[in-house]
């Protein structure tokens, strides 16, 4: 069938016809070969133009065309719709850019930017005289998501996704779930605390049957792509047979000689080998640390429950999508950062918040009594020099609300707030007055003089020229420093690796787009929801992690799934497997297969995102990408090239 | 290098301060502030020292006799912070600071002891009538004796020497020089702001503002002038028509006008008048039971009842003790020195200053 190519070039109002001369690129594409038809409209988008064009290709008149306008991010998927809905296939369409790239890259020379426009159209002509139907791959799904963290934002997912009705594998590799959350005994804009919270959300789960629980679980492996990935994930048991005793439980941890630091309390205090985080969290058997368990035997004589013989297991699941939930974790201050390790009184807002859980009449740090508390904002956060440039936006509200349930807790408690500017953003700005008025002291410093901890007769002296007093040096003489650390990504083991996730300059999980694909990673099928993808609060970790859920069901949805045909595809005959190719991948889409005796490269078509990064390394040339083979574009640049 | 005091804060409240701690350095009650210049910024830089407790540097600003109290930085505070009222407790505050004897201070922060002295009094002056030391006229003429000698005794006991630690803690303090010249020059300003409060005029441009002042200042007037009646011309005693008919004028105004700002007290419209310390309460009230009583004294000694009627000039003479011994000495009389005392001594640092930059 020969090709009968419709050009229509767009005004876009005056947008582009104010200075590409329309009608020049029109007349121009009318002389090329094979167009048989060349149009302008003042807005090609339009419901009217769109009409316009369905009639020509339903007349016959046309069966392939160009549309030259805007930019293909805008309206590309709108004039495919339009080929669709005239019984074309949407790839028989090419599109040109002559407003972003001819009218107004070049709006201080009309000559030229109609000279490109002209080029830009016959390039376009070029390419759609080689232009088939192509039908998108098509894929069989898994109903089923893994949610990697079962934390707020990973159990909350998870509960969601099963509610429409997807089969859930949640893993979490702690014992114990609800990650970052249960270690907070205060959440702001909630009376509810964290423990309450993550309980709460962990009754929802094991509630639900389609979701499947995995402590101590970790991601070890994952390959095939969206709707169908097949991952490997290894299991460390607890030691410790379900359905134990309380009171056979509470005495085999009595009894365990051996004493760690407990991360759970951030290291300011210690607990057993044998150990929970506290009494009642999730799931109720203890777990024995093998890292540090000495195999004394004593808490084996106290509990019939306990079993050593337990293996580790790695399991296999299929699954049609992915959601990462793997949270955060808080910033370690440097040595002699603000007095760090240095004086015993300085510690981290997390430790903080801990202290103030953990101590119920008096507060005390070692030993002493605490009454003026100094807070020290924006450590590891908005740092002039280092790495982490960017806000960690819950400390401030997280802070002030520490600090007046401290101050409802334990009375007659002096707090200092050394800040760096309050950003206590939406409805925590009542915390900021509430604190306020009930007397706290905010003074502010910019970042280039921030404020210094020092010594004074065993005395520890936070020092600051507070811009708020005519940059007065003011001095609080402290019983306890609390470095107001931020957020940084969780040391999350291999995952990223494994799944290839994308990391942005702050070092957090990438999305797509910060507004337009807030969930969606460049892996297809996989999502991010919560701290791992930057700071967040629970309120906005459990909106992403609603969020996610939505996206990672669009992938499992339903039974099958359309993928892009715009893919590498290997010419057999050529190809004598270098593996060149499968090092440029970065989607590890490539891999060798042996057909019928040959060694060479294939291309798994829905890993596959067609970035053509294969092409140039093959030393035989037997890649081609579909739509952009080679005798395509040669014959483009050919048309460009060419002087006019 | 200072460091904060946040006992100073909660003292604040005693002396009528309100949620000042809400303040989040905003700055608009300065930018809002008719008065306040770059030269002389405030009430942010007031509120901070107060949040902070930095009380030695209130105490030697002068910045809150210079606030008039229109009320447009509260009625602009985002943060219901009430900067307005707390200039007002700040000079509350910085009266019992001047006051050597620190009863100002006792009286500021217990009502409870504010009602001990007047009952005190009440009960001295009735006690001693009904142990009959002296008749009728033998009040009269002691009276008239006590207010010339309370007139002077307080001056020179309690107000010159709280006027010193003023000069000394505003002034000497911060200038450490002292240039005779310019305390003589800049004598003008101490009554041009003492007989008009003229300063009040640049607080806003509003109706209700021009009438308050000449209310504040016909009041003034008018007290003025009956203290000069009752003292210098003895009214009381006195037979000459003229000087009966201006008695009762003035003390037609001191009671009209103080009834007046009573019931604004107790309307409650204006940011000025939302808030009233016990100190409020009292001025106003015994300025016009003094105007009113003193009224119906010399009616009743025109009508020739004052023998029958005999309790209502003991009435007013205690009113009259309360008022010389209580109010004026420690209480709310004394922002009448203290504010044109204030804007004496802010020209003489400005002045110094300069002098000491051209010396230079």
């Amino acid at each position: 069938m020969s090709k009968k190519i419709g050009v229509y070039i767009c005004r876009c109002g005056c947008n582009i016809s104010d200075y590409v001369d329309v009608e020049k690129v029109r007349a121009s594409a009318e002389k090329e070969a094979d167009v048989v038809l060349a149009k302008t409209m003042v807005f090609a988008c339009a419901d009217s133009s769109q009409k316009e064009i369905i009639n020509d290709i339903q007349n016959g008149v046309i069966n392939s065309f160009v549309i030259a306008s805007c930019s293909p991010k805008l309206h590309l998927p709108t004039f495919q719709a339009v080929a669709e809905r005239a019984g074309l296939n949407k790839y028989e369409y090419v599109h040109a850019n002559i407003r972003e790239q001819a009218s107004w890259a070049h709006s201080d020379d009309k000559e030229g930017a109609t000279a490109k426009a002209v080029q830009l159209v016959r390039a376009a002509i070029a390419k759609v005289r080689f232009a088939t139907a192509i039908e998108p791959i098509e894929i069989q799904t898994q109903q089923a998501v893994l949610v990697i963290g079962a934390g707020v934002a990973g159990m909350k997912a998870a509960t969601s996704l099963a509610k429409m009705g997807v089969k859930v594998y949640l893993i979490e590799k702690e014992h114990f779930i609800g990650g970052r959350v249960a270690q907070w005994d205060v959440l702001c804009l909630t009376e509810e605390t964290g423990k309450d919270l993550v309980t709460r959300f962990y009754n929802d789960v094991v509630m639900d049957k389609d979701i499947t629980l995995f402590t101590g679980a970790e991601l070890i492996e994952s390959s095939g792509s969206k709707g169908n990935f097949k991952v490997k994930i290894k299991i460390t048991p607890r030691y410790i047979k379900d359905f134990c005793e309380k009171e056979k439980m509470r005495r085999a941890i009595e009894v365990c000689p051996v004493e760690v630091i407990d991360d759970f309390n951030f290291s300011i205090t210690k607990r057993k080998a044998i150990y929970h985080n506290f009494p009642s969290q999730y799931p109720l058997v203890a777990v024995i640390d093998m890292k540090n368990c000495t195999r004394c035997g004593k808490c084996e004589k106290e509990c019939d429950k306990i079993d050593f013989s337990q293996k580790e297991k790695i399991i296999e699941i299929d699954v049609g999508s992915i959601l990462v939930a793997t949270g955060f974790d808080p910033y370690t201050p440097r040595k002699g950062e603000f007095g760090y390790e240095e004086y015993d009184n300085v510690i981290t807002l997390p430790q903080f918040k801990r202290l103030v859980a953990i101590n119920d009449k008096e507060l005390k740090w070692n030993g002493r009594q605490v009454k003026t508390i100094a807070y020290i904002y924006c450590v590891g956060s908005r740092q002039l020099e280092g790495e982490n440039k960017y806000c960690s936006r819950y400390c401030c509200s997280t802070t002030i609300c520490a600090a007046i349930k401290a101050g409802e807790k334990f009375h007659d408690l002096s707090h200092f707030h050394f800040t760096r500017g309050i950003r206590t953003y939406g409805k925590q700005e009542m915390f900021f007055y509430e604190a306020s008025k009930q007397g706290q002291v905010f003074l502010q410093s910019f970042e280039d003089e921030p404020p210094r901890v020092m010594r004074k007769n065993d005395r520890t002296i936070v020092c600051i020229n507070d811009i708020l007093t005519n940059r007065r040096e003011i001095e609080v003489d402290a019983d306890l420093v609390v470095l107001v650390t931020g957020m940084v990504p969780r040391s999350h083991g291999r995952i990223s690796e494994i799944l290839k996730l994308p990391r942005g300059r702050d070092r957090f999980f990438n999305e797509i787009h910060m507004k337009l694909r807030p969930v969606e990673t460049v892996i297809d099928g996989v999502t991010i929801a919560g701290a791992c993808q930057g700071p967040q609060n629970v309120v906005e970790a459990i909106n992403s992690a609603l969020s996610a859920a939505i996206k990672s069901y669009s992938f499992v949805s339903r039974d099958t799934l359309q993928v892009e045909p715009i893919v590498a595809e290997i010419d057999a005959g050529l190809c004598t497997w270098c593996g060149a190719c499968a090092k440029a991948c970065p989607f590890d889409a490539v891999t060798q297969i042996n057909l019928e005796g040959k060694e060479i490269a294939s291309v798994n078509m829905t890993v596959c995102k067609g970035c053509g990064m294969c092409l140039p390394v093959c030393p035989v040339n037997a890649i081609q990408l579909k739509t952009f083979s080679d005798d395509e574009v040669e014959k483009m640049i050919g048309v460009l090239a060419q002087e006019l | 290098m200072s460091s904060p005091d946040l006992k100073f804060g909660k003292k604040l409240v005693k002396y009528g301060a309100v949620d000042f701690n809400a303040c989040y350095n905003c700055g608009t009650c300065t930018a809002v502030c008719a008065l306040s210049n770059e030269e002389e910024s405030f009430p942010r830089e007031m509120v901070r020292f107060s949040v902070l407790g930095l009380s030695e540097d209130v105490k030697g600003s002068l910045k809150p006799w210079l606030c008039y109290y229109c009320g447009e930085c509260s009625t602009h505070c985002p943060q219901l912070a009430q900067p307005g009222e707390l200039m007002m407790s700040l000079r509350r505050y910085l009266i019992s600071c001047y006051d050597w004897t620190g009863l100002s201070g006792l009286l500021y922060r217990n009502l409870s002891a504010y009602i001990a002295a007047f009952l005190f009094i009440a009960i001295g002056i009735f006690g001693l009538f009904f142990s009959g030391i002296w008749n009728q006229a033998e009040w009269m003429h002691y009276g008239h004796l006590f207010e010339i000698m309370a007139i002077a005794s307080v001056f020179t006991v309690i107000l010159l020497p709280n006027i010193i630690r003023m000069w000394y803690a505003t002034v000497w303090k911060q200038t450490k020089k002292l240039h005779i010249k310019t305390y003589f020059l800049s004598l003008p300003e101490l009554f041009i702001h003492m007989f008009t409060q003229k300063r009040t005029l640049s607080c806003n441009d509003e109706m209700s503002n021009k009438i308050w002042w000449f209310e504040h200042f016909i009041v003034v007037i008018g007290y003025m002038g009956l203290l000069f009646t009752t003292v210098v011309l003895d009214w009381f005693a006195a037979t000459n028509i003229l000087i009966i008919v201006l008695g009762y004028f003035l003390s037609a105004v001191v009671f009209i006008v103080s009834f007046h700002f009573i019931f604004n007290r107790m309307r409650k419209k204006t940011e000025k008048s939302s808030f009233s310390h016990p100190s409020d309460w009292f001025f106003v009230i015994w300025l016009l039971l003094m105007g009113l009583s003193a009224c119906a004294v010399r009616l009743l000694i025109d009508l020739g009842l004052l023998s029958a009627y005999f309790w209502l000039y003991l009435l007013h003479l205690t009113i009259l003790v309360q008022w010389a011994l209580v109010i004026v000495p420690f209480g709310k009389w004394t922002h009448f020195l203290y504010r044109s005392f204030a804007m004496y001594f802010d020209k003489i640092v400005k002045d110094t200053a300069n002098t000491a930059v051209r010396t230079v």
